[in-house]
């Protein structure tokens, strides 16, 4: 370590004398002359430096690139439960914290150049789709070390449908998304149970108004959702996902939706901000300050919020209402999970599996669970955190799954323009027909 | 090296030369590194990148094997999309706009720090301070604190002030989204900019402005005969330097529009990071033909203005 | 600096109101920027309530130290800026010892394909690095000597280099083809080759250029992102850019923001006065050398 300090700061220094000796008067000492001939022999000494302490890498442990960022309560659970596996099992593991950005960009090259990578783990959509062709088949080493006995059915399920039949990724971190509310507000305004239907949640909303709070925020990242979730609702997401790809603008849902929306919209339901709202502006300064009621957001929300909104605060959940004659009811959500999966060119798919079966079942999943306020993978793990223990029933409930935004993001070349004009309809200054006008504009 | 001179003789590379004796050993002694280098780190990846841009790929790093073929269809289907339409008229706002707010001020700066004030390093160090610290952190700055409609920056200047249009300003909304990115990437520039503008007017000999005072021109004629003339060459690089990281444009766009992207905050390198990693947390098609196209049409228009700044300042050329 | 205490002495009053304005117009930014940096250091000791509360300098629940305890012991901060250092220090020596040579020939002599290696450059900047890094970490990590940490960190020190070439080149070419010829003239009068009427007359004559494009390209290679997070391989070569944008997220998604200006003030602070280092010991050199065009 000293003779690496050393280098580096001889290297420092001489950078300095090399700056400085520039400035000398104009024709004296040749400057860069110095540089030129030092640099290449100090390019060998810095690194040459480490080179004793600096075993190879990897070696003969197990290698996991993992999606989360060294500093998460999720990295600092997950490293704690290697530990205690490693100490058990007498097999190492190399794991490397990428964080999302480092697994989205740099696992696939690094797949293609045959990096050595074992496990890896991303959201269950990613992994199954996006590289869904670098995985292994897990359905023999699921059945030999009966692993289903205590997983969650549903996201198994979920698992097996994304893989195309077969299974492919075990889920851990499960999430759901819904609208996440205050329930003190709703108690102040008198609203008793959670709506489920439309006419109800309208009703909320001018209950929460009356009672001098905001009923609804959203942010940016987040307000397509709501398009998404009430067209779903009205069609079904397979049709609003064609909609959506196929530009069908004319088709009556979308009028339908831009009409319930300005609705809301006219009668102050809205956030006055909700236009600039920029994430994380509306769940920090507005839900989690107490001035607003609803948001609709994933179940990571109470723990990207705890701080500033408080241990004690009181987080009721409902899904996305059902409204009249539509297609789907309060059952159908997007719920999902972090997924591991194993790498088809590994040599050691047994050990990893025995890594991902000891972090997604008991101790280490309730300690990840505890941790980062997620939900619990391992069934037998009931208990849920506190601040998620009204997301449970809701959880329960659900047996349609959508993808993310129910079919609102489904095309990338439309996202950003359906945000905008989203958005202005919900601050007011876009009407219903202003909106399908905007997106049949911008369809061609 | 010493292919790199042999290169250099096949090419003719080294005819034509003025002058001096030994310039040919020189200019093959002088040029070969930065070519070799250049070649080692850009020559494959570039002349992938327009390959690329003809065929449909999944991924960036696929094989060769797995590219099909299609033609202008990378190029035909970007012309005809209304977002990446949105995204080149957003850079070439941010280039033009930007540009002259930026090089405005920049050469103001530059031209003040050069007169002779007291606190020039500290007032140098300062402006370009911004340079230097986490673009994630000053974004979130601007979003959460400046522009805030709560209790933001602004709005408490138009208060004290009693400048109702900028209290009630909302700078964050779809409407001025633009605007608001503008200002918060402006202000990070100048410094980069000044210090350029700087550095050419530092090199101006000081017996121009003695002469010049001598025969009794005031600050601002100096600035206008001497000054602006000598720094033609600066300009140019300042110019094609804008313009190359406005072309690269990406970090802020990002930070502008959290997850999503943005109708006013996109632009064509964010529209390429969709088409190759996936846009947001949604599942959508990738192409990374597509990213390949739009990574040549900026490269092609950087080209494009570095040749024009060449063409407008290289007859003025002054020497002295 | 002696000589600039000197002038500090005699306080020219009236020159001094000559440049009034240009005073102002300087401490209305500095204040400004005083503002906004100084509310992300504002923001790095209070809570996340305050930062999106509005009461960054107000300061209401006392001063958080525990932020800074936080993010400093997250993360492993000393390694990440070691490694940063040696990069950036070895990379900019090397630039300019590639680069300026070649701006000097590129600027001075007229020769086929000058224009074309220009263009090149030039082009090269305009390609986005995602196109550029990726295909190389392909090649390169195909030869499997990233897992050696050694062999690691010369590939990253050879790319930052070669990534900034086409930059650090094009920049100079200015600075060289403003220069007078007469220089050149009168050393080969004097007998001094080429080459060496280069080393001992031209570069040093360039160096506000020089100097310049180094804190350029130190700043470049220290927030040198994309390239770091394909090419690092372990931790023990990892680059600040990378360690503070792991803290920055791992914040984010956790709602620590205070915590996340934390993490930023222990990258920048550093940093910055390694910028103010740099600069003071080169404007010093400036100021001395007296560069007479």
């Amino acid at each position: 370590m000293k003779k690496k300090m050393l280098s580096a700061l001889l290297c420092t220094a001489m950078v300095a004398a090399a700056l400085t000796g520039c400035g000398g008067s104009g024709d004296s000492a040749p400057a860069a002359e110095a540089p030129a001939a030092e640099a290449p022999a100090a390019e060998e000494e810095a690194p040459a430096a480490d080179a004793a302490e600096a075993p190879a890498a990897s070696g003969d442990s197990l290698v996991y690139w993992s999606m989360w960022d060294a500093a998460e309560p999720q990295a600092q659970a997950i490293s704690q439960s290697i530990e205690k596996f490693t100490a058990e099992t007498g097999i190492a593991v190399d794991v490397q914290f990428k964080g999302r950005t480092g697994i989205r960009e740099g696992l696939q090259p690094a797949l293609d150049a045959g990096t050595n990578i074992d496990l890896f783990d991303e959201d269950i959509d990613r992994v199954n789709t996006t590289w869904g062709s670098y995985l292994l088949d897990l359905e023999e080493l699921v059945k030999t070390n009966d692993y289903e006995a205590s997983a969650n059915a549903g996201l198994m399920a979920a698992c097996r449908e994304v893989g195309g039949g077969t299974l492919k990724s075990i889920p851990y971190q499960p999430n759901v998304f819904a609208y996440f509310y205050n329930i003190e507000i709703f108690e102040a305004a008198g609203v008793s149970a959670p709506p489920t239907t439309w006419a109800e949640f309208l009703d909320t909303c001018q209950k929460i108004k009356d009672a001098g709070y905001t009923p609804i925020t959203n942010d940016n990242a987040y307000i397509s959702s709501l398009f998404g979730y009430h067209m779903s609702r009205l069609i079904g997401e397979p049709a609003t996902e064609e909609v959506v790809k196929n530009g069908d603008w004319d088709n009556p849902a979308v009028l339908q939706t831009a009409q319930a929306y300005e609705e809301l919209a006219s009668k102050g339901y809205f956030s006055e901000t909700i236009e600039s709202n920029q994430w994380p502006a509306g769940q920090n300064t507005e839900l989690a300050m107490g001035t607003a009621a609803m948001y609709l957001n994933g179940s990571w929300l109470p723990n990207e919020v705890k701080d500033i909104a408080g241990e004690d605060f009181k987080w009721g959940c409902f899904s996305y209402p059902a409204v009249e004659g539509g297609v789907d009811g309060t059952e159908a959500s997007n719920y999902g999970a972090q997924v591991f999966a194993i790498n088809a060119k590994s040599t050691k798919a047994d050990q990893a599996f025995q890594l991902i079966t000891y972090l997604t079942k008991g101790e280490a999943d309730a300690l990840l669970s505890e941790m980062s306020v997620g939900i619990p993978a391992d069934s037998n793990n009931a208990e849920w955190p506190a601040l998620l223990s009204n997301v449970k029933p809701v959880m329960d409930s659900l047996s349609t799954r959508y993808p993310w935004g129910a079919g609102a993001e489904a095309n990338a070349d439309m996202t950003p323009i359906i945000i905008e004009n989203f958005t202005k309809l919900c601050g007011g200054s876009l009407d219903a027909q202003g909106f399908v006008d905007a997106l049949k504009a911008a369809g061609n | 090296m010493f292919d790199g001179a042999a290169l250099l003789h096949l090419t003719g590379i080294g005819k034509g030369v003025t002058g001096l004796k030994k310039n040919k050993t020189m200019i093959v002694v002088f040029l070969t590194p930065a070519v070799v280098m250049f070649s080692i780190i850009f020559l494959y990846p570039i002349i992938r990148t327009v390959l690329m841009s003809f065929f449909k790929i999944e991924g960036v790093t696929d094989a060769m094997s797995k590219w099909e073929f299609s033609g202008m269809a990378n190029y035909i289907k970007l012309f005809n999309t209304e977002l990446f339409r949105i995204s080149m008229w957003n850079i070439f706002r941010i280039w033009l706009f930007g540009g002259l707010i930026v090089m405005g001020l920049a050469l103001l700066f530059a031209a003040i720090l050069t007169s002779g004030i007291r606190f020039k390093n500290v007032f140098r160090a300062i402006i370009y301070m911004p340079n230097v610290v986490s673009a994630v952190a000053l974004a979130t700055m601007w979003l959460q604190y400046v522009f805030s409609p709560k209790f933001g920056l602004f709005r408490s200047i138009g208060k004290a002030l009693h400048w109702e249009w900028l209290e009630k300003f909302q700078w964050l909304d779809p409407s001025h989204l633009f605007i608001a990115l503008l200002v918060a990437y402006c202000f990070g520039m100048v410094g980069y900019h000044m210090l350029i503008f700087a550095s050419g007017i530092e090199r101006i000999g000081t017996e121009y402005y003695e002469a010049a005072t001598l025969d009794g021109a005031n600050r601002i004629q100096q600035f206008r005969y001497i000054t602006l003339p000598l720094l033609k060459g600066v300009t140019k690089t300042n110019i094609t330097m804008w313009s190359i990281s406005s072309a690269g444009f990406f970090l802020w766009s990002q930070l502008f529009s959290m997850v999503v992207s943005n109708t006013q905050t996109i632009t064509p390198v964010v529209y390429m990071y969709q088409n190759i990693f996936g846009a947001g947390n949604s599942m959508t098609e990738r192409n990374a033909g597509i990213g390949a196209a739009v990574g040549v049409l900026l490269s092609v228009c950087v080209v494009l203005i570095f040749v024009v700044c060449d063409k407008i300042f290289k007859d003025n050329d002054i020497e002295f | 600096m002696a000589k600039e205490k000197k002038v500090r002495e005699r306080v020219n009053w009236h020159k001094e109101l000559h440049l009034a304005p240009g005073y102002i117009i300087l401490t209305l930014w500095v204040l400004f920027t005083f503002v906004l940096l100084g509310w992300v250091v504002g923001a790095s000791f209070s809570t996340s309530k305050e930062i999106f509360s509005g009461g960054v300098f107000k300061f209401e629940t006392g001063i958080h130290l525990e932020n800074y305890a936080k993010a400093w012991n997250t993360s492993n901060v000393s390694v990440f800026f070691m490694n940063s250092l040696v990069y950036a220090s070895i990379s900019c020596v090397l630039l300019i010892v590639i680069c300026a040579p070649a701006a000097y020939v590129l600027s001075r002599f007229t020769f086929l394909g000058n224009k074309l290696i220009q263009n090149g450059f030039v082009a090269a900047m305009g390609v986005p690095a995602t196109m550029i890094v990726l295909p190389l970490f392909g090649l390169v990590a195909g030869w499997n000597i990233l897992n050696v940490s050694l062999a690691n960190r010369a590939v990253l020190i050879f790319l930052y280099v070669g990534i900034n070439v086409p930059y650090t080149t094009i920049f100079l070419l200015t600075f060289f083809s403003n220069l007078s010829r007469s220089f050149e003239e009168a050393a080969a009068i004097d007998g001094c080759p080429p080459m060496k009427t280069f080393w001992k007359i031209m570069l040093p004559m360039a160096q506000p250029g020089i100097i310049t494009v180094t804190i350029f390209n130190f700043i470049n290679v220290w927030n040198e992102y994309f390239m770091s997070l394909i090419f690092a391989n372990s931790d023990k070569v990892k680059s600040v850019a990378i360690g503070l944008y792991g803290m920055i997220n791992s914040m984010r998604y956790t709602g620590d923001y205070a915590g996340m200006f934390a993490a930023v003030v222990i990258v920048f602070l550093p940093t910055f006065i390694l910028y103010v280092f740099l600069s003071e010991k080169i404007i010093a050199g400036v100021t001395g050398g007296g560069v007479k065009g």
